[in-house]
């Protein structure tokens, strides 16, 4: 379902460094707050010289706040961390697609790498609220680059974590720790492309229905200048359907990030075209 | 915000804009490729805000488009190379013209081509369509008749195309839009409106590219791709100035305009209309923002038409104020 956005200015209400580099900043916005849906992002204006908005995924949601945990990553998140207390900021959203959710009773297991935990504390929520028995894991390169555990504890959810140098919880990969599970009724995935590719080959192979939340490099977030886009299988759910041209030789369609996505089904995408 | 001069003036205010026999109720347009006919964001603003709409260009055949990625955002502008994706312009007549009538401002279709016969065979289908008020030509393409050569950098390449659209489309207007890749638009804005091209667009994206360092390679996968947002709107205003001294017909001034200031500049350089591209992809709301520091602007100088800004800061502007 696509989400209905607004376009209003935010007053940023909170600041917190939760490691180093990755920020957790808080808005006021009643009504982007109480439409969020698992997996919703936002698009932020930011003050001073012109870029385009920058899209980051909603955190957490309660009341009339939503929160924001990223990554200084490049020039544009910088320049987010620093945004003066209580300025307000232009704001749209929430925008995208949204998870689906199995049946009251089903398992899930929700695998994240990193900043890729995002999307996921408003799913556990949803999760956990339909009953449905849930298990995160969550890997990092190191335990300073591991984040919103204990916000995703705090829900009652399950969390198992996992770093590659084993300064935290397992040496392992997240997609390791989750093989070691029964197998869920279904997955969901965000993070890095490796991590994500792996998973999708997992889950496919062993037949259990995935979605994965994805990343590009966003242009006008509203689904209009076809820039984010990702090789989807032709004929899937998130198909733009268009006729081909005879000499087309790439047997696949293109879908856009921001608004087909960014959640996708596993078997839909394209890793290896 | 300037003082009013008397509530007649106010009143006497006209934003509207005639462009040959089209005539739009105010100078600011949507640019091509970047708002299409306002489904997406008509979500969150109002599209009566812009005097038209241009759509996303179309092509004969349908396009996949580049692979990915696509975008970069690079200082003060966006780096692109979508490469045309669209339907084809049998999908685009089925399902995408019967919305047309419904857009709630004016709508100019666009069309690319890679020759000039398919310049020709999509305008002519696009004419008369309702809903249709006028036809851009996307002459920045590649010409596959010509080694890839774009049409835009060459006058006969621009007027062969013009010509042969202006033979089959009789009902609405014909604008070219000319590619700020040359060194002097004059010759090929001339070209374009003695082949008879009722107003010209300008300027279309720079080409530019951008090396990721860590993997040394291009950040596009189409390696090159078209740079617009405000970085470039110097350039673009030196065009439009140029190209007003050499043609009566009228200019549509776009690339980079975030601000009223910046529409101000194309106006006074030359420009009867201007188009919001990029800015939108920041602030949606930049039509309103822009008309209404035109709306200031006239007001400040006691003019009543917006026509009456343009060309005023060139002495050799060339064209009709009226």
């Amino acid at each position: 379902m696509v989400s209905t956005p607004l376009l209003e200015a935010a007053e940023l209400i909170s600041r917190e460094r939760v490691a180093p580099g990755f920020w957790c900043l808080g808005f006021r916005s009643p009504e982007i707050a109480r439409r969020a849906r698992p997996a919703h992002y936002v698009a932020i204006d930011l003050p001073g010289t012109f870029s385009v908005r920058l899209p980051l995924g909603i955190w957490t949601a309660r009341d009339d706040t939503f929160t924001l945990l990223f990554r200084e990553w490049g020039e544009r998140t910088t320049r987010l961390a620093c945004i003066a207390d209580h300025e307000p900021l232009s704001i749209i959203g929430p925008l995208g697609n949204e998870f689906s959710l199995p049946d009251t009773g089903k398992r899930a297991v929700i695998v994240a790498g990193g900043i890729g935990v995002v999307p996921f504390w408003l799913l556990v929520r949803e999760l956990l609220a339909a009953k449905v028995r849930t298990t995160v894991v969550l890997g990092a390169r190191s335990k300073h680059m591991l984040v919103g555990v204990d916000e995703l504890r705090a829900l009652g959810a399950e969390v198992k974590i996992c770093t590659d140098d084993g300064s935290a919880g397992t040496r392992a990969t997240a997609l390791d720790l989750a093989r070691e599970l029964a197998p869920p009724d279904i997955f969901y995935g965000c993070g890095p492309p490796p991590l994500l590719r792996a998973l999708s080959d997992h889950a496919n192979a062993a037949g259990i229905p995935c979605q994965i939340s994805m990343e590009e490099t966003f242009g006008c977030s509203m689904g209009t200048c076809w820039g984010c886009v990702v090789p989807i299988r032709r004929g899937s759910p998130h198909a733009v359907g268009y006729p081909r041209a005879s000499n087309e030789k790439r047997e696949y369609d293109f879908a856009r990030v921001c608004v087909d996505g960014t959640v996708f089904w596993s078997e839909e995408i394209l890793w290896n075209r | 915000m300037e003082p009013v001069i008397g509530a007649a003036l106010e009143d006497a205010l006209d934003l509207s804009v005639e462009l040959g026999a089209l005539r739009l109720r105010n100078p600011i347009i949507a640019a091509s490729g970047c708002y299409n006919r306002g489904a997406e964001f008509g979500r969150i603003m109002d599209v009566a805000a812009y005097g038209a709409v241009t759509l996303k260009s179309v092509t004969r055949e349908p396009r996949l488009g580049n692979e990915m990625p696509r975008l970069l955002s690079t200082p003060g502008g966006l780096l692109n190379a979508i490469g045309l994706q669209g339907p084809g312009i049998a999908y685009f007549l089925e399902h995408e013209a019967p919305k047309l009538p419904a857009v709630p401002t004016a709508v100019i279709a666009s069309v690319a081509g890679f020759s000039v016969d398919e310049f020709a065979e999509v305008a002519a289908r696009m004419d008369g369509i309702p809903g249709i008020v006028a036809i851009e030509l996307d002459v920045s393409c590649p010409n596959v008749d010509a080694e890839g050569a774009c049409f835009a950098e060459d006058p006969a390449s621009t007027a062969a195309v013009v010509e042969a659209v202006k033979a089959r489309v009789t009902k609405v207007p014909v604008i070219a839009k000319l590619t700020p890749n040359v060194s002097d638009i004059k010759p090929v804005a001339r070209a374009a409106e003695a082949a008879g091209a009722d107003a010209l667009s300008l300027i279309n994206s720079l080409r530019g590219m951008s090396v990721d360092v860590d993997r040394a390679r291009p950040w596009l996968a189409n390696r090159s791709g078209g740079l617009t947002g405000p970085a470039i709107r110097p350039v673009g205003v030196y065009h439009v100035w140029e190209a007003a001294t050499a043609v009566k017909i009228p200019i549509i001034g776009m690339g980079g305009i975030e601000t009223g200031r910046d529409a101000l500049e194309y106006l006074m350089a030359g420009a009867t209309a201007i188009s919001i591209g990029t800015a939108n992809f920041r602030d949606p709301l930049a039509p309103l923002h822009v008309g209404e520091t035109i709306a200031a602007e006239l007001r400040k100088r006691s003019f009543t038409r917006v026509s009456s800004l343009t060309g005023t800061a060139n002495p050799d502007f060339a064209g009709a104020r009226a």
